[in-house]
């Protein structure tokens, strides 16, 4: 008997189980047209019938750049991280720390574009794309250059082409602008730019590669780890001794590093950057975020390394 | 047939559990609604279509998988456990998870085209690396014809450390990958949909369907090699294929979920301390108890921080632990292993 | 009829066993003594083929058993070990029904008849009433006669018992020794028990045979083998041999005091 129960109830479950559509569309507006044919970031091929007016974004510089072309009215729903512009708190999260996002948040809010980056994974956009879901993986750019297309894809995809190229232009004249005052400049300080210094004798720094060490370049300095292997290297203390950076960024100042935490570290006290006072708090999101605010950090470190040009 | 009963019932409340919670708030009102359109055949629009696009293309598949995950776990632990006659035996004692960590880390450094295949790369590498572990473990371990049971758990150690070391050092020389392989490393469903499912199902069936009718074979192992020979089992072969069985079955795990901790050693223990340990019944138990304790502990993942889901490993350490206790305690004073 | 010829085994270079050649009829108790160390042990473990042979053959009633499946081995050679660690948990009647494993299908059913054999066995060593206690709870004596009964519930011809009275008391080895020769006489079967105790082994074998260093040195009645002079030299202490005032049997007594410079080996 209690057999027989056991079969029935298994039977019941798998039979509403069964009755569940399998797979399928979430319920979305009707396109009208004016098709967009694209190839993303992964070499995935994409048509949108109209700009997309219901856009997730899953990057914190995804968003910054949809709100920078003017595209902020057109996004549902950001990643946890997207805190910029303060417009994009107040949107819904869909998760993305720890790399788990909620798909069930994600399709109800029925978005009919998500913006991924190369935060996500491919097996992300997949699952996403398996759910019916419109992705567009936005590449990392590693140029300025790259940025400004960004931008410009972006702009497509939400039909602000217009604002795109017109960012894109105010981006590259401010660029320019830095350039020229540089040109005069003779001198390069060193430059260390502290990602991570939870180990004060093998604190964490960018390396080629990075955006960091790109501006640091174009701002008129010399990243001291620009001839390291990786991306993201840890430089040993006795290293950066040798190398005696005439100027010391904290990029962890978010973190509650401050220069006076800095020089009380044992060891440091022999740079000279230390000695002369030369420990500066820097917004880490403005380097790390391939967005228009690149071009901020590029201007507030251009400032920073060379005062003297900027009057 | 008590047990069965019971278990086979919190199976089902578990499966309708993971159906109904997750990190959107379906009201029950809706959920009612959602199944009745469903039964009736009628069409759902607005609001309850998306519930039940929610419920049945990510939740099912979700919990098809987790289901199916939790019971390999369950099953290859309590083997385990009965082949080295050990209690802090778990499936991931001679390498599996660290090989398959160390394939998928690799894997993970590559850009792989978006292709099927490329995106099977990873579960492909760590269920590949897995096994190749396994059986690296085992010819380590050979002594001649036999494979004397400290031997294996010996080298076992030492290839895991040694692979977890290299995983280690790999993700720290590729930062930008750190995030994912930790994700994986915390266990938790990266892929979704039916596919993953099907992906397992022939490993699962091959090596749970093994383990399953070795419950008396595994009985006999309880004396030791020796009586187990002299009363007539042929000890080396059968060793053999409950190890590749179990193996295969976790590899099978791990390479879609990650690696899941405490199920495997949790639940057999749970399960011997209230209906004995008889082989024969302990593992069809574990395989269900497995499979409920994994959903309970996917649904929490998916509850306790909305919408932030937290990878299912951290939820099984962080309840898993407590609860063993508390079992524990209340367990009956005798031997019961 | 267990037939041991010539059968030699290394554990890896260390040579346990030289040559050993063994018959024992059915009906018939050989009891097995000698130093330790000397391979008694090893002979059961050798001959019931869970340690690897370097050379000779194990014949049962014509079949060479080494050669053999391990399940149809089991079917005619059934082993008692010395009171090894027992999953605490299993009770007195299923360990008794694991030796039934030669009859049953890969799962393990038992069927009523099976449980009718385990329960006769039971009761031929006078443990019937325990079989619903977990095996852990039981004394040494018990445990012992729990594992004579899945030996006989095995149903073989052939009886191996290694050193089954080491941990008994008094009153339990008499018992155990006097129920395996109540089963030799009225079973047919063929038994080899090894045995440290020299004085029991001549009251309750037909045979004995003695190994000294992995040989036997001397195969006969008890009276032949349990002599002075073949004692004192194989256990290298010197021994009087005077029959027991209650049967006959050879009684050996230790001389004391020890020669000078023979107080350790």
């Amino acid at each position: 008997m209690k057999r027989k129960l056991i079969l029935a109830a298994l039977a019941l479950s798998l039979a509403l189980a069964a009755c569940a559509p399998v797979a399928g569309t979430p319920p979305t507006a009707t396109p009208t047209p004016g098709p967009l044919d694209l190839i993303d970031g992964l070499g995935r091929p994409l048509t949108l019938t109209k700009p997309a007016q219901q856009v997730i974004s899953l990057a914190p510089s995804n968003t910054e750049i949809l709100y920078a072309i003017g595209a902020g009215g057109q996004v549902i729903g950001r990643d946890e991280f997207s805190d910029y512009p303060e417009a994009a708190k107040s949107l819904p999260s869909v998760g993305g720390s720890m790399g788990q996002y909620s798909l069930e948040q994600i399709v109800a809010l029925g978005p009919d574009l998500v913006l991924a980056s190369e935060i996500n994974t491919p097996e992300q956009v997949k699952a996403m794309e398996d759910l019916g879901l419109t992705v567009y993986y936005l590449g990392n750019p590693t140029t300025l250059e790259e940025m400004y297309a960004n931008l410009a894809i972006v702009g497509q995809l939400t039909g602000r082409d217009a604002e795109a190229k017109t960012l894109a232009q105010s981006l590259q004249v401010r660029v320019a602008e830095v350039d020229k005052k540089l040109a005069l400049v003779g001198d390069r300080p060193t430059v260390f730019y502290e990602i991570d210094a939870s180990d004060p004798n093998k604190p964490f720094t960018a390396g080629p590669g990075t955006f960091i060490d790109l501006l640091i370049s174009r701002a008129g300095g010399v990243n001291v780890a620009a001839s390291t292997q990786s991306s993201y290297p840890q430089l040993g203390l006795e290293q950066l001794v040798v190398s005696n950076p005439g100027i010391l960024l904290l990029g962890d100042s978010a973190y509650g590093v401050t220069a006076e935490s800095v020089a009380a570290r044992p060891g440091w006290e022999v740079l000279a950057a230390v000695q002369d006072g030369n420990i500066f708090p820097f917004d880490d999101n403005l380097m790390s975020r391939p967005g228009p605010r690149l071009v901020d950090g590029l201007e507030a470190l251009a400032k920073l390394l060379h005062p003297e040009a900027f009057q | 047939m008590r047990p069965y009963l019971y278990v086979s019932l919190a199976l089902i409340f578990a499966i309708l559990l993971s159906l109904a919670i997750g990190s959107v708030f379906i009201p029950p009102r809706d959920l009612l609604a959602v199944l009745a359109a469903w039964l009736s055949g009628e069409a759902l629009t607005g609001r309850l279509a998306t519930y039940g696009f929610i419920i049945a293309s990510i939740r099912l598949p979700r919990t098809v998988l987790v289901a199916l995950t939790g019971a390999a776990l369950g099953t290859s632990g309590g083997a385990y456990q009965g082949l080295f006659r050990n209690p802090l035996a778990d499936p991931y004692l001679i390498g599996v998870a660290s090989g398959a960590a160390l394939g998928a880390v690799i894997a993970m450094s590559v850009r792989w085209p978006y292709t099927f295949w490329g995106l099977m790369a990873v579960p492909l590498a760590a269920f590949i690396a897995g096994l190749l572990t396994v059986f690296l473990v085992y010819t380590a371990a050979r002594v001649g014809k036999t494979v004397p049971t400290t031997n294996l758990i010996l080298a076992g150690v030492a290839f895991g450390s040694f692979a977890t070391a290299l995983t280690s050092f790999l993700m720290l020389r590729s930062t930008g990958e750190v995030r994912r392989a930790l994700g994986w490393l915390m266990g938790g469903a990266s892929q979704t949909g039916w596919l993953p499912v099907l992906g397992i199902l022939p490993y699962l069936l091959l090596g749970l369907g093994v383990l399953l009718l070795s419950g008396h074979t595994l009985n006999l192992l309880q004396f030791g090699d020796e009586q187990a020979g002299q009363m007539g089992l042929p000890v080396g072969r059968a060793k053999n294929v409950i190890l590749a069985a179990a193996s295969m079955a976790t590899a099978a795990a791990v390479a879609f979920s990650g690696v899941i901790g405490f199920i495997g050693l949790i639940v057999p223990h749970v399960m011997r301390m209230w209906w004995g340990g008889d082989y024969r019944r302990l593992l069809p138990l574990s395989l269900i108890g497995g499979a409920v304790a994994l959903l309970l502990a996917d649904v929490l993942a998916r509850v306790l921080l909305a919408p932030q889901e937290l990878p299912v490993g951290i939820v099984t350490a962080l309840a898993g632990a407590p609860f063993f206790l508390w079992v524990l305690r209340r367990a009956k004073n005798q031997g019961y292993w | 009829m267990l037939n041991i010829q010539h059968l030699s085994v290394s554990y890896g270079t260390r040579r346990a066993l030289h040559d050993v050649s063994l018959t024992v009829e059915s009906g018939e108790a050989l009891a097995l003594i000698g130093p330790n160390g000397s391979g008694k042990s090893t002979l059961v473990r050798a001959v019931s083929g869970v340690i690897p042979v370097q050379g000779g053959e194990v014949h049962v009633d014509g079949l060479d058993v080494l050669a053999a499946p391990s399940m149809q081995r089991a079917r005619v050679m059934a082993v008692v070990p010395q009171a090894a660690s027992l999953p605490p948990a299993f009770t007195v009647m299923e360990t008794v029904l694991l030796g039934r494993t030669p009859y049953l299908n890969f799962l393990g059913h038992a069927s009523d008849a099976d449980e009718e054999i385990a329960r006769r066995a039971l009761q031929r060593v006078d443990a019937l009433e325990l079989q619903e206690r977990p095996v852990g709870e039981l004394s040494g004596g018990e445990q012992q006669r729990v594992l004579l009964a899945r030996a006989l519930a095995q149903s073989t011809p052939i009886l191996l018992l290694d050193e089954p009275t080491s941990h008994l008391d008094l009153h339990h080895q008499v018992g155990l020794l006097e129920l395996v020769r109540a089963l030799v006489r009225e079973e047919r079967l063929a038994v080899l028990i090894t045995l440290h105790d020299l004085n029991l082994a001549a009251r309750y074998a037909d045979r004995v045979a003695l190994l000294v260093e992995g040989r036997v040195t001397a195969q006969g009645t008890p009276e032949q083998v349990l002599e002075a002079g073949l004692i004192s030299q194989a256990y290298q202490l010197p021994v009087s041999v005077v029959p027991n005032p209650m049967d006959g049997s050879p009684l050996v007594l230790p001389r004391s005091p020890l020669p000078p410079g023979q107080t350790g080996r």
